[in-house]
């Protein structure tokens, strides 16, 4: 009993150590210094100012910022399209053999995802794999432009994060009850009604978790515009990083990044939001 | 029991001589493509120094990574001219004791003794080169390409690569202007800018890391090349070439510097002078194809090597392209603007 509770109070305190080290002070640090003012030499001068936070109003980053939401919704949509039915035909696969597909859905993160970026490279290059096979198919007779696209950043981002997708969606299919969809085909609902009326309100959790794994890690993979995008189809994680690294503008790139943050934050909130209303709707009904 | 002690002896052994086999280790910082592979390990086996090497891509990466780390950080890094007067001013560097170089003689006077660091007491020239228009023959005519206004030709909507440094996309239009790629004027900036301005549409990639690599797969036909990544691509594909244009090229040298906290600063020079012999300096150039600045190792070189234009443009050419020297505060206005080109075409 004793030792139970000792081992308790060990693990949480580690866990509150790093939380705190590693969480909690650099996002303390990062939030100072968005407030403090550049400096040639030192790169941070202490003086107060809110100049950082009005800055980004201009309209260049806001045109980064709409350009980024556009590239990381088509990414998340592209996912969701892609992922659904693979988690669906997944959850419904025999019980011995899913977790076999699961792990292989996890293999590929074995590999860092830069080096599965300059695997993508390879596979788009003009006289890349892609081209070489629909070349020899007779299907196109030039070779096709598709690195250094939007649609090569695209591809990147749905490659990289599917399984994001996929994962929370399979965990909130398979948790639907299967007697309600019983219920349902005894009252005479169509598979195409049942799976509308259901099985979507059912997984909604699910869908918007996916969405929200996606959605905000594609907004700052900088390093995929860099790779495939040619370095000019920015996303707002590339002019953090040109704040930091080219511009040494440490203050403006940390106010960037909480602002970043905190939009993330409202975008959870409203995930919280919505799993609870649909809590509370199924405790009603 | 006694095994147990034996075993934890033969542990402790081992780390002992783990630590102790190499004596003292380098952080050695370097530019990519910049080492041909091999020579560091027998540096090591010569002197028993470890030398752990990592690259940069640009010099805003290296100068961010010195800024931040205070102490176990790298013991030789390798700035371009320009960061060489910037970092020096800001205190970040440590005199170099020439008379622990006994190849220091080796060095070429005509690329000694420069404003950037009168004396050359903070850096010791590795490899210089230029920037000029990258052109792959089997499209393009040659004869028909002598100047940077060339990339502003519509035809080459979005099919350009430059290089993703403000100061080299600058240089451009400030040469066709007629202005100092060095300038910290503000309206000859602006006026760049609104030139540059146009060109963007053309663009198809921003690299700075193997500028070599888009020309040789074929994605890009024409644009900004430095000579010895043109050296490597032609190992490759002998069509592809560059041309020095009529304005001027960017011109550039990379020097030996040991950052101010660096440890072991014996050991740096021994690694330095080791770097300056005229056969490793001559393996250096022929493996990079980069011009060296080392005399003594330019007469090891093989003839065609030397006599290779692209890697050893005449005294003509080099006097009318630019060095790069720090431009000071000037240096956000140029950063600002390149911020703005490339949100350009989104």
């Amino acid at each position: 009993m004793n030792n139970s509770s000792m081992f308790k109070r060990f693990s949480i305190g580690i866990l509150l150590v790093w939380l705190s080290v590693f969480v909690l002070l650099p996002n303390l640090m990062i939030i100072v210094t968005s407030f403090l003012t550049r400096d040639d030499a030192n790169l941070i001068s202490l003086t107060f100012t809110l100049d950082n936070y009005v800055r980004l109003f201009d309209p260049l980053y806001f045109k980064v910022l709409t350009h980024s939401v556009y590239m990381a919704s088509i990414a998340t949509f592209i996912c969701l399209i892609i992922g659904y039915p693979f988690a669906y035909t997944i959850s419904q696969l025999p019980k011995k053999i899913r977790p076999i597909l699961l792990f292989l859905i996890i293999v590929p993160f074995w590999t860092n995802s830069l080096i599965r970026t300059y695997g993508i490279k390879v596979l788009l290059a003009k006289k890349g794999l892609l081209n070489a096979l629909l070349l020899n198919l007779h299907i196109i007779d030039e070779p096709l432009r598709m690195m250094y696209t939007e649609f090569a950043v695209i591809f990147a981002l749905v490659y990289i994060l599917l399984p994001f997708m996929i994962l929370p969606l399979y965990s909130s299919i398979e948790k639907i009850d299967k007697s309600l969809i019983e219920a349902a085909k005894d009252l005479g609902a169509s598979k195409f009604t049942t799976f509308l009326k259901v099985e979507l309100p059912l997984t909604l959790p699910g869908i918007i978790a996916g969405m929200l794994l996606v959605f905000l890690p594609a907004m700052g993979m900088f390093y995929i515009a860099d790779l495939v995008g040619g370095a000019k189809n920015l996303l707002i994680g590339n002019t953090i990083k040109t704040q930091f690294l080219n511009i040494r503008d440490w203050p403006f790139g940390s106010a960037a990044s909480i602002t970043l943050t905190v939009f993330m934050a409202g975008l959870l909130f409203f995930y919280y939001k919505v799993g609870k209303s649909i809590k509370n709707r199924g405790n009603n009904a | 029991m006694n095994m147990f002690k034996t075993a934890i002896k033969c542990v402790a052994a081992a780390l002992l001589f783990s630590s102790s086999a190499y004596a003292t280790t380098i952080n050695f910082y370097n530019w990519s493509e910049y080492i041909p592979p091999g020579l560091l390990s027998r540096f090591t086996e010569e002197t028993g120094i470890k030398v752990v090497y990592s690259t940069y891509e640009s010099n805003e990466s290296m100068y961010a990574k010195l800024k931040t780390y205070d102490k176990n950080g790298y013991d030789l890094v390798v700035p371009s001219t320009y960061f060489i007067s910037k970092m020096k001013k800001e205190d970040m560097l440590q005199e170099i004791d020439h008379n622990k170089l006994t190849n220091y003689k080796n060095l070429d006077p005509s690329l000694l003794n420069k404003e950037y660091d009168l004396g050359n007491r903070y850096s010791i020239p590795y490899i210089w080169g230029a920037t000029g228009i990258g052109v792959n023959t089997a499209d393009i005519d040659l004869a028909s390409v002598t100047s940077w206004t060339d990339l502003w030709d519509p035809k080459w909507k979005g099919q350009l690569l430059l290089t993703d440094d403000a100061r080299e996309i600058f240089h451009m239009a400030l040469k066709i202007q007629g202005h100092s790629a060095n300038t910290q004027d503000e309206t000859e900036l602006a006026q760049a800018y609104e030139l540059l301005k146009e060109l963007m549409p053309n663009v198809l990639v921003f690299n700075s890391d193997t500028p070599a690599n888009p020309y040789i797969a074929g994605e890009v036909e024409f644009g900004m090349i430095w000579n010895g990544s043109t050296y490597m691509a032609q190992q490759e594909d002998s069509d592809i070439t560059m041309v020095y244009p009529k304005e001027g090229a960017v011109f550039w040298m990379d020097s030996l510097a040991i950052p101010k906290n660096a440890k072991n600063v014996d050991a740096v020079h021994k690694l330095i002078d080791f770097l300056l012999r005229p056969e490793v300096a001559a393996e250096v150039a022929l493996e990079i194809g980069y011009p060296t600045p080392n005399s003594a190792a330019k007469k090891l070189l093989p003839k065609e090597f030397i006599e290779n234009k692209i890697i050893f443009p005449d005294a003509e050419t080099i006097a009318n392209g630019e060095f790069h020297s720090d431009v000071g505060e000037a240096n956000i206005i140029y950063e600002r603007y390149y911020e703005k080109l490339k949100a350009q075409n989104l």
